[in-house]
Order: structure tokens, then sequence, then C-alpha cells
């Protein structure tokens, strides 16, 4: 009943602070839709650019509708001791926090269906075989991204910084979707990338192969929930 | 009578600083216990410490039998706790506020109930950032009250407020004590200590300075008249006894308002004249200027 609560109330603010939709879905959504767009119109070999700019876009949407959003909103809430004071009530640790977790994970979720329906019909390009299960790949992505993104906030120090911190995850998490156009990589970088939850997401959407982003999402998750154990605060640094 | 809270030999230290420094005291079932002090005295840490946030680092703490790190969530279904400082959602309304946080309680009061116990009434639809600094301590307290607790802590209740809502937070309080609600509650004025608690503990850089008896004692000489004393006269004439101090007569009562009328009346019938009389209640630097301490001994800066 309770995770319920946090979960509404997750799911609330997410849609109500306005200035923040603007970098955390608007931004996304525009680069998802637009890019496999621009694709389809500009290139020669337009369906297919398109339907191969798509599922690397999503990796955007991961880093940014999930991870970075909850990032933001776990430490200014940290910070302002909103946190606090939600500890303050019944609700134990892990139900403020699964309740976070799980509704932003819903919310990226939601956006990402919406991004794929929108180039369906604006840029033709086909669900992959397989669609409820690489569904299932989407849905867990946001989730273990949602989940690193509650854990990153431990390397945050203060609110302020908190958006400039996701920063690199936005842009390794992009490159090595291919989301940001061709940047030649070292090859030993590679298979380092390729473990990343946004690539293996990516994958699963290209190949409609869930086998492998199943395996490396709940590796990711277990890492995720770990460092929630150890690190995560739930009040400022005391100077 | 039943033992709610006990606090036995707490200590509790921050990066090298002892903030509590071994304090004990017992508040029963029922009673209004304030811990009075001033700022970095300590007091906002041991609450903290009863209220399941931080661990002490010694001693033994319960309230209602458990201790409140480990038994934090079993607590928490009969304490209601009232931050010094904690945030709210600036966007939403006091009503949104308040029916956010009735979803994460069992039985929560409704909200127009606790509305009209912090006082917010006609407040309910303006958002939590329009509100003043008192208005949000008594949301904070309306939060606090919610889930109709057993034991309530409230770390400076009243800070921020004016007159008129101190004198309604103080009524609520009154009102809970006599449900047989145990309060612990932390202040640094000498009057809200005096008006709301059975018993009281000062404390001083992390340690109980003065307790029980003598506590109420030292508390209940709150008020001060002063006056220059006239030419001519010994303090020994003045009709209630006085303490010269740079020229002015100074006399400590509980009731200043009393004592000064019994001097002007004196006053009147020599046809005297009390120049500069000033009357006021006294503040925590006063007693601890009574206690003998030192008035500079505990360090500056936050109430940690």
């Amino acid at each position: 009943m309770s995770l319920a609560a946090t979960y509404r109330l997750g799911a609330r603010l997410f849609w109500r602070d306005k200035p923040m939709l603007f970098a955390s879905v608007v931004t996304p959504v525009g680069l998802s839709i637009g890019m496999p767009l621009l694709m389809r119109h500009v290139r020669a070999d337009g369906p297919a650019a398109a339907a191969e700019m798509f599922p690397a876009t999503l990796a955007i949407v991961l880093a940014i509708t999930a991870f970075m959003n909850i990032t933001v909103a776990l430490t200014g809430r940290r910070d302002q001791l909103v946190l606090k004071r939600l500890r303050a009530t019944e609700l134990t640790d892990g139900q403020i926090l699964a309740g976070q977790i799980s509704s932003n994970a819903t919310q990226t979720f939601l956006v990402i269906v919406a991004c794929a329906v929108a180039v369906f019909l604006a840029a033709g390009v086909a669900p992959p075989p397989n669609v409820l299960v690489v569904a299932l790949v989407v849905a867990a992505g946001s989730a273990v991204m949602a989940l690193l993104g509650a854990a990153y906030t431990a390397a945050v120090p203060r609110a302020e910084l908190a958006a400039a911190y996701t920063m690199p995850v936005f842009l390794v998490a992009g490159v090595s979707a291919g989301a940001m156009g061709p940047i030649p990589l070292p090859s030993w970088l590679r298979p380092a990338l390729d473990l990343l939850p946004t690539s293996v997401v990516v994958d699963a959407v290209r190949t409609g192969e869930p086998l492998r982003a199943a395996l490396v999402l709940a590796g990711w998750a277990v890492a995720g929930l770990v460092a929630l154990r150890l690190w995560f605060r739930w009040e400022p640094r005391r100077s | 009578m039943t033992t709610t809270i006990a606090v036995n030999g707490l200590r509790k230290s921050h990066q090298g600083f002892e903030a509590v420094r071994d304090i004990s005291f017992e508040v029963a079932e029922g009673e209004v216990f304030a811990l009075l002090g001033r700022n970095g005295a300590g007091k906002t840490t041991t609450v903290e410490v009863l209220a399941g946030f931080q661990r002490a680092d010694a001693g033994e703490v319960r309230v209602l039998g458990l201790d409140p790190h480990t038994g934090r969530a079993a607590l928490r279904r009969s304490t209601g706790i009232m931050l010094q400082e904690a945030g709210f959602f600036p966007d939403l309304t006091v009503a949104a506020t308040v029916d956010i946080w009735r979803g994460f309680i069992a039985a929560p009061r409704p909200r127009a109930e606790v509305l009209e116990l912090a006082g917010l009434t006609g407040r309910a639809d303006v958002r939590v950032r329009q509100l003043s600094g008192g208005e949000r301590r008594r949301l904070d307290l309306a939060l606090a009250l919610l889930g109709r607790p057993r034991v309530l802590f409230l770390d400076e209740p009243t800070t921020g407020m004016d007159p008129e809502a101190r004198a309604a937070t103080w009524d609520v309080v009154r009102g809970l004590a006599a449900e047989g609600v145990t309060i612990l509650l932390t202040t640094h004025y000498l009057e809200e200590a005096q008006r709301l608690a059975d018993s009281m503990a000062i404390m001083d850089a992390g340690r109980i300075v003065a307790a029980g008896g003598m506590a109420e004692t030292l508390a209940g000489r709150a008020g001060r008249v002063s006056f220059l004393l006239p030419a001519h006269v010994d303090p020994g004439e003045l009709p209630l006894p006085v303490a010269v101090e740079d020229g002015r007569a100074v006399c400590r009562a509980d009731d200043p308002d009393l004592a000064a009328q019994t001097l002007l009346t004196w006053a009147a019938g020599r046809g005297l004249r009390l120049a500069g009389l000033e009357v006021r209640q006294a503040t925590l630097e006063d007693l601890f200027l009574d206690l003998g301490g030192d008035a500079e001994l505990s360090p500056a800066g936050g109430d940690r």
C-alpha cells in the first residue's frame, strides 16, 4: 500500500516538474523521433537508415529520462531534506526508493513506447520481431537505468551538480550505441561498451534477441542494488 | 508510571566533534519533557538518535522499549516527528501535501482534522512555497500528527512562529498531552519549556547541566524587572529583593508583571519615579548567567 503511495508520488512529481520535463522528456523524445525521421528523408537508403538509427536513440532516452532524471530528482530531494522527511513516516527505506525507481522506470518505458509508435507512423520503422519480448527487455532496461541513477546519487556531492555529473553517462551511452553518428572507437574498447545496460537494450531491439540483454541487465541490477545498499546517502553531507 | 523514553549514557560524535556527551534522562508515559538549550547544545542530535535517524556511539536508548535505530520501522507506527528542518515539495499545495502523506500512514487522521489541529484550515489551497516560515512549521506539525502518534518528538516546534501561532501550537501540545501522548520537545525559549513541560533538562555543550527540580527552579525565575535605582534609595528599602548591576536594580521573579506593579506602587507611595523601567521574560542566556556558566561556553555553529 505504501509502495503504491511512493510510486504515485514519483509519477506525479515526474510530470509536474515542467522545466525538468523539457530536459528529461522533450529533448530525448525529440532526438528519438527526429533522428530516424531525418535519416528517412536525407539518406538514399532512407528506410534502412531510419531503422538502424531508432534503436540507437533509445540509449539516449534511457540515459536521460531514466538515469539523469532520477539522479537529479533524488539528489535534489536529498539536499532539501525531503528524503529525510519521508523517512520520518511509516515508509521503509526500501519503499521510498523502490517507489521512486519503479515510477521513473514506468515513465521511461511509456516514453519509449510512444517514440516507437511515432517512428513507426512517421518514419516507417517496423517493430522488431518478438515485439513483446523486446518490450520486456526495454522495461527491464528502464528499471535498471533508474536503479543505477539512484545509486549514482552517492557520487554527486551537491544537487546543483547532478545534471552535469550525468553527462559522461549520457555521452558514453549515446556514443557506444551509435546514436551520435559513426564515431570511430578503439577496438579494444568495444567489448566493454557492448556490456553497458543501454547497449544491450539497443542490441535486443535491433536483433529481437533478448537473452544476452537479460543476463547483462541482471548483472547491472545486482551491482546497482549493492551500490545502493552500501553508499546511498539520505541526507546531504555535513560540511 | 511506565517509562516511554529512556536514555542512559548517550554519546554521539560527528566527525570528531562530540555533540552529545554522556546524557541520561527518562520520560514517563503521557509526560511532556523539554530539552532546553542554546544552538549547538546537542538537542537536535539527541532527538535524531531518539527518532532513529542516527545511531548512538555509546549508551542505551529506548523508545517504547525498542532501540530506535534497529526498531525504526516498528516505532514509526507509534511515533510522530517534527524535524527542525526538512523540506517539502514547494509546488504542492498544503492539502495535496497532507493527502500524499496520508498515503504513507496505515491509519491516518482525516485531512480536515489535522489542518484544523495545525491551524491551517484556511490555507489548504496555498502552495507550500507561498507559506510563511511559521506556517511551514505548522504544516510540519500537521504531518507529525497524521498517524495519531503515542510518542511525539518536536524539535524546536515554534521557531519562526508569531506569538499567536506559538500560543496556538502550545494549545495543541497541551491537548495532545491531555490525551496521553508522550511528548519530547526541544526549545531555546525558557517560557515555552516552562509553560508546556512537566519536567525538563537543560543542555549545554552536549551535557545536561541541570535537570528535574533544579532546572524547573532556574526556569521558574523567568521574569526580570529592572530600573535605574533612584538616588538616595538603598536597595534594602525596596519591597522585593534586587541585585544592583551598573546602577540598575534588577529583580528576578516568576511573574515579572506582578513584580513591576509591586515596585511601582511602592515608588508611587514615596513619590519616586522608576526611570528606565524594563519588564521582560528572561532568556536562556540569563539562565546560563544564573548557572554561573560562561555564556561563551558552547561552540558556535549549527545545532547538530
